[in-house]
């Protein structure tokens, strides 16, 4: 924090500026586009940050962040924590435009970094950048991390576009370059999510999956580890080194409260200063307005909430049904009255804030009349206790989804009323977490589901691990095409769009790809989540992003204005 | 007494053996597993799952997997967390030391509480206090202990602000009145149902004791009525009771649990439901041994303390 | 002669004019509170059975323009739920399912349990040890734990939760039982039974039960609480019976975010729980002074 003039000169285009500290200048809206950095918008509104890093900040998870090597596999809420404890190469902000980090600049065919084929990638990293125990991070680093996801014996997270990779050479310590296989161009996307990991100090461990490191973490991020009580608190300090923006805090504090509503109470007695993952319920949200002193940010989130079906099920292989049963839903009552108006309805599988989204799909239509003359017009007549029935096939299914969450099944029984209500029966059959999305979910055991799914590929609108004919599980492919969903047109559109780095090219693709599943009905979209979170008056430099698993991607900005 | 206390090991021995066994396999048979967490991570793929899983370990044969289990903990090893990869034995202890201080505090108070309800609305049977006793202690037990958590919470927490609203004790600030200051809603929480309990059967068991013929005999004798009380009654009011408190051992879990999901209490209750959620097997057998061990401990003890306290039964 | 007449006399008439029966009956009847637990239990039996057919609303029957409707203050009596569902037609259909688990549970546990601890605290030996230690290894298991076990493996039903539950209780009244039995065992009227030359059948369920029958009646009134708050924790954990159907413990349970927002939606099953657990509480209270042979001298 005290070494400002370093700070700066290690910026690409490298403005040293005498007099005034740059981050004035930024905080006064000036240079608000230099070199990649962007403050939030909060922060040039409101005062600005401190010199040195003061005060701490409670942040409130509903879940415990445990897996602290970021390479491992993990939920939400420890991308929470790998965001400030490491980097990434770049990332990408809340509107989706890529910031380096580690790098100096994100590599793109116009500027050379990617080969014209796509093959051969090359990255200038920036250089004096620290590990949090002083060691220079270097080009090795990188290396190492690649390498370490694609050890088979290591149980990394994710593998897609590693595996691709090829020739991975060290050319200096701030220079890196490797071949890729195939043309994949969600790497680059996948790469804003993959953190660097310290060679000198895992590979010292015997086995990577065991390290002390998974429990004492040295990374490059913006705060360093300071403490673990298992079960209860993470505590992390300020990384006097950082070679990013702030951080302005001096001390933030992961606490793991398990139960929502119970998370709400520490917000509103104050003992937490900001309530993250899963936030506020949609029934808390009015009380939550009235709170004093309190700021509520409703954010989008990546998810739609949707019923996904299962198309090897013979009540579902007829469009026409799936069709007669979107026409059932009374999705506007879901969103308005049990979700409180909150969250945005949707019709597709991609948030409407990707540069992908397609906004020019057929809205969703409550009419069951329409609904009913569809269904008799397919030959699906009313049999024994007002049930549909076709060829001895009953309309009748179970739709799942996770016991316990109230607001769901608040959802699921009007669901369930507005299908009794032209003639089909749907039985709910709930189950743990852990238990639905087993088996039961992956080998395609189920009749329906209720859940809310990211599609996307990290930030990339690349949606072939669940759209692809070939990504099946219980036919032996290795996606997650659960819903069995098979059209040929969607995998050609599916491997273009993941072989074109064309950005304007994609999107044309991308949307095309959209209608056909709008028009397909695989899954029935319900709305894009959105999220309910907050802090305490004063506490200010949250944004929430859909590019990101979980809101904390920023605290490096956050700091107290009072 | 040496015979029947090496008899109740070799017993216990072989019944903890039997506990693993049937924890083990129940646990992996029941459907769903420790990857379940990751199946909506976007980009996932069963092919990576499968990895993962054989990584693990967990596509080898039920017995394989068994035996390297057992045979590691028969050694001190119990392995590592699913999720923070750390040694089983340092994530129980970890979490005990909350557990036990909520456990204490608030079985002292139970039993102290309940004592003094049940023996007070024996002696004054149907009198307004006894009705008031029952009563109270039926609303107890239909209360959930999260509601009246919750409830606690909303009432001395949000609006009166005199306690904090759970935790073990504030972050920054560690001190043992701060710590004090934590424990009083959970464990008047935890004992509320303790309380109508104990007060339930120490009430019964006086009103046996009371109408035996000793105590006519001391009341007789001319004794004064706390005396008979002190040294008669309660005394052996008291015996049956011994069991009823070696019981409570395995609702440490339990009861706990609940109390410290809705006070944000980081014990071993909120631990085994976790682990149970995350389905973080070496966590689970750890927590399930472990528990087993106290239980077998807390009930062989209770049936010595009540053989040495009631001359008439003999230990076989 | 005089002296006969008189003794006779002084003797009072209901000792030995009437059987044990009725005096047992007679002892129950006397017993303000059993008498109001007993109306209790039956208005709700009743309530929860024919109610249904009474009223206009269906428990079932989703409004959601009227969601969170006040009690008392419109043409549903009780309010409505957070799906504009009619909260009196939903306490009603939920008490079936919550005494008909609670109850059954509680019998099926207290039998069993019951029946456990006197074998074993009667023949001690082999017998009792092994039976022990079988109680012991159950209760080795944590509630939650033996949920997963039985969850796993049989669809959450109205007959499978009761036998879930049941399974969780029993172990209690096994080994309270059977410590009392041990220590009756060396009574002497257990111990004249035995000179007399009664089976060992008659011993237990003549002689030993009825002596111990107060703590009997204590931990099968308290199981049933237990029971029907059972069946909210398992659904807590998430294999309770499955939406729409309703219980009072699954009410409770999804009412939790409403606490202040609406609050009645707790407070209504909760005043429900306890009117029931505080019937069957002074019934069994009741139960045990009219069976308790002592009180019979």
């Amino acid at each position: 924090m005290t070494d400002e003039s370093f700070r700066d000169a290690s910026l690409p285009g490298g403005r040293i500026l005498s007099g005034v500290s740059r981050r004035q200048l930024l905080a006064a809206g000036i240079g608000a586009g230099t070199a990649g950095l962007i403050l939030p918008a909060g922060a040039r509104a409101q005062g600005k940050p401190p010199a040195h890093p003061k005060g701490h900040a409670i942040i409130g998870f509903s879940q415990e962040p445990t897996v602290f090597n970021p390479l491992m596999p993990h939920i939400e809420v420890d991308q929470g924590v790998h965001w400030n404890l490491f980097s990434p190469l770049w990332s990408a902000n809340e509107k989706g435009e890529f910031l380096p980090q580690l790098a100096m600049e994100v590599p793109t065919i116009a500027n050379g970094g990617i080969s014209k084929d796509g093959l051969t990638w090359h990255v200038k990293l920036r250089p004096g950048v620290k590990w949090h125990d002083g060691a220079p991070f270097t080009a090795d680093d990188v290396k190492y991390t690649f390498d370490l996801i694609n050890n088979k014996k290591f149980r990394a997270w994710l593998r897609n576009g590693f595996s691709l990779m090829q020739d991975i050479k060290v050319i200096s310590p701030t220079e890196i370059s490797w071949k890729m296989g195939k043309p994949y161009a969600p790497f680059a996307s996948i790469l804003c999510w993959t953190f660097m990991v310290p060679q000198h100090v895992l590979a010292k461990a015997s086995d990577p999956n065991t390290a002390p490191f998974n429990n004492a973490p040295v990374g490059t991020g913006p705060f360093m580890w300071k403490e673990r009580v298992p079960g209860d608190h993470i505590t992390l300090t300020a990384n006097p080194h950082f070679f990013g923006t702030g951080p302005y805090l001096e001390e933030i504090v992961f606490k793991y409260i398990p139960d929502l509503t119970v998370m709400f109470t520490q917000f509103q007695t104050g003992a937490i200063d900001y309530i993250g993952l899963q936030g506020i319920t949609a029934d808390h949200y009015k009380q939550a307005k009235a709170l004093k002193d309190r700021t509520i940010v409703v954010g989008p989130a990546p998810f739609i909430e949707s019923i996904t079906l299962n198309l090897s099920k013979p009540q579902f292989k007829e469009r026409a049904v799936r069709e007669a049963l979107y026409y059932a839903m009374d999705n506007q009552a879901i969103i308005d009255q049990i979700y409180y108006g909150l969250p945005k309805p949707s019709t597709t599988i991609l948030p409407s804030q990707s540069w992908a989204y397609n906004p020019n799909l057929p809205k969703q239509v409550h009419d069951p009349k329409k609904a009913k003359a569809i269904l008799d017009a397919a030959g699906w007549k009313p049999g024994a206790g007002g049930v549909r029935e076709k060829n001895g096939v009953q309309l009748a299914f179970t739709n799942s989804t996770t016991a316990g969450n109230h607001v769901r099944e608040e959802a699921q029984q009007l669901l369930q009323q507005n299908w009794q209500d032209i003639g089909v029966k749907m039985t709910i059959k709930n189950m743990p977490a852990a238990v639905i999305w087993g088996d039961y979910f992956n080998l395609s055991h189920y009749d329906s589901v209720m859940v809310g799914e990211d599609f996307m590929t990290g930030p990339d609108p690349d949606v072939t691990v669940y759209f692809d004919s070939n990504a099946t599980p219980a036919k032996g492919g290795s996606g997650q095409n659960t819903m069995e969903y098979n059209n040929p047109e969607v995998d050609k559109l599916l491997l273009q769009g993941a072989t074109t780095f064309d950005r304007p090219v994609r999107q044309k693709i991308y949307w095309k790809l959209a209608e056909l599943i709008r028009h397909d009905l695989p899954e029935l979209p319900i709305f894009q989540y959105a999220t309910i979170e907050g802090t305490k008056k004063g506490l200010v430099g949250y944004i929430p992003s859909v590019y990101v698993s979980c809101n904390t991607w920023n605290v490096n900005t956050w700091y107290w204005t009072s | 007494m040496t015979r029947f206390l090496l008899r109740r090991l070799g017993q216990s021995l072989v019944l903890l053996w039997l506990v693993s066994v049937i924890g083990f396999a129940v646990l992996h048979l029941a459907p769903g597993g420790p990857l379940s967490q990751f199946t909506l991570t976007p980009g996932m793929t069963a092919a990576q799952l499968k990895l993962i899983a054989h990584q693990l370990g967990l596509d080898r044969p039920l017995p394989v997997q068994y035996w390297e289990w057992f045979s590691r903990m028969l050694v001190g090893n119990w392995g590592r967390s699913y999720r923070d990869s750390q040694p089983v034995l340092l994530v129980i202890g970890a979490h005990i030391w909350p557990t036990l201080e909520l456990m204490v505090s608030s079985t002292i108070i139970a039993i102290l509480l309940g004592t003094w309800v049940g023996v007070l609305g024996a002696i004054r049977r149907y009198s307004l206090f006894d009705y008031l006793a029952t009563v109270g202690a039926m609303v107890a037990l239909s209360i959930p202990t999260f509601w009246f958590g919750l409830v606690v919470i909303y009432i001395f927490s949000v609006k009166l602000g005199w306690l904090p609203a759970g935790n073990l004790y504030t972050i920054g600030n560690g001190s043992l009145l701060d710590y004090l200051h934590h424990l009083i809603a959970p464990s008047l929480v935890l004992a509320l149902v303790t309380i109508a309990i104990w007060s339930r059967y120490m009430r019964a068991a006086m009103l046996e004791v009371i109408n035996q013929d000793y105590v006519r005999t001391a009341r007789a004798k001319g004794l004064p009525e706390r005396m008979i009380l002190i040294r008669h009654t309660i005394r052996n009011a008291l015996l049956p009771m011994i069991t009823i408190a070696g019981l409570q051992l395995p609702t440490l879990l339990s009861g706990a649990l609940v109390t410290e999901t809705v006070f944000t209490w980081p014990g071993m209750g909120r631990l085994f439901l976790d682990s149970i959620s995350y389905r973080d097997y070496p966590v689970i057998m750890g927590v399930l041994m472990f528990t087993a061990v106290l239980v077998l401990v807390g009930n062989l003890f209770a049936d010595v303390l009540y053989a040495v306290a009631d001359p008439r039964i003999r230990l076989d | 002669m005089s002296d006969t007449t008189s003794t006779t006399a002084a003797i009072p008439a209901t000792a030995t004019s009437r059987r044990p029966r009725n005096r047992a009956l007679a002892r129950f009847a006397r017993h303000r509170l059993a008498l109001f637990g007993l109306c209790a239990i039956v208005a709700l039996v009743f309530g929860c059975a024919a109610g249904p057919y009474l009223i206009a609303y269906n428990d079932l029957h989703i409004d959601i323009m009227h969601r969170f409707a006040l009690p008392f203050s419109g043409p549903h009596i009780l309010g409505t739920d957070q799906l504009g569902r009619d909260m009196l037609a939903r306490l009603m259909m939920a008490g079936r399912v919550s005494l008909t688990v609670g109850f059954a549970a509680m019998l099926l546990s207290t039998v069993f349990g019951t029946l456990i601890g006197t074998i074993a605290g009667y023949f001690g030996g082999i017998v009792g040890t092994a039976l022990m230690r079988f109680v012991d290894a159950v209760l080795c298991f944590p509630t939650i734990f033996l949920l997963l076990a039985l969850a796993a493996f049989v669809q959450p039903t109205l007959f499978s939760i009761t036998l879930v539950i049941a399974a969780t209780a029993w172990m209690e009244v096994a080994r309270v039982v059977e410590a009392q039995i041990r220590t009756l065992r060396e009574r002497d009227f257990a111990l004249a039974a035995e000179a007399l030359g009664a089976s060992d059948a008659y011993i237990m369920f003549r002689e030993l039960i009825p002596n111990a029958i107060a703590p009997i009646v204590v931990a099968s009134t308290l199981n049933v609480a237990r029971a029907i708050l059972l069946e909210s924790y398992v659904s807590f954990l998430g294999y309770g019976i499955q939406p729409p159907t309703p219980s009072w413990g699954n009410m409770l349970n999804n009412a939790q975010e409403f606490l202040v927002s609406a609050p009645w939606l707790a407070i209504l099953p909760g005043l429900l729980i306890t009117l029931a657990v505080t019937g069957f509480n002074f019934l069994g209270d009741g139960l045990r002074d009219a069976l308790d042979p002592r009180l019979d001298i």
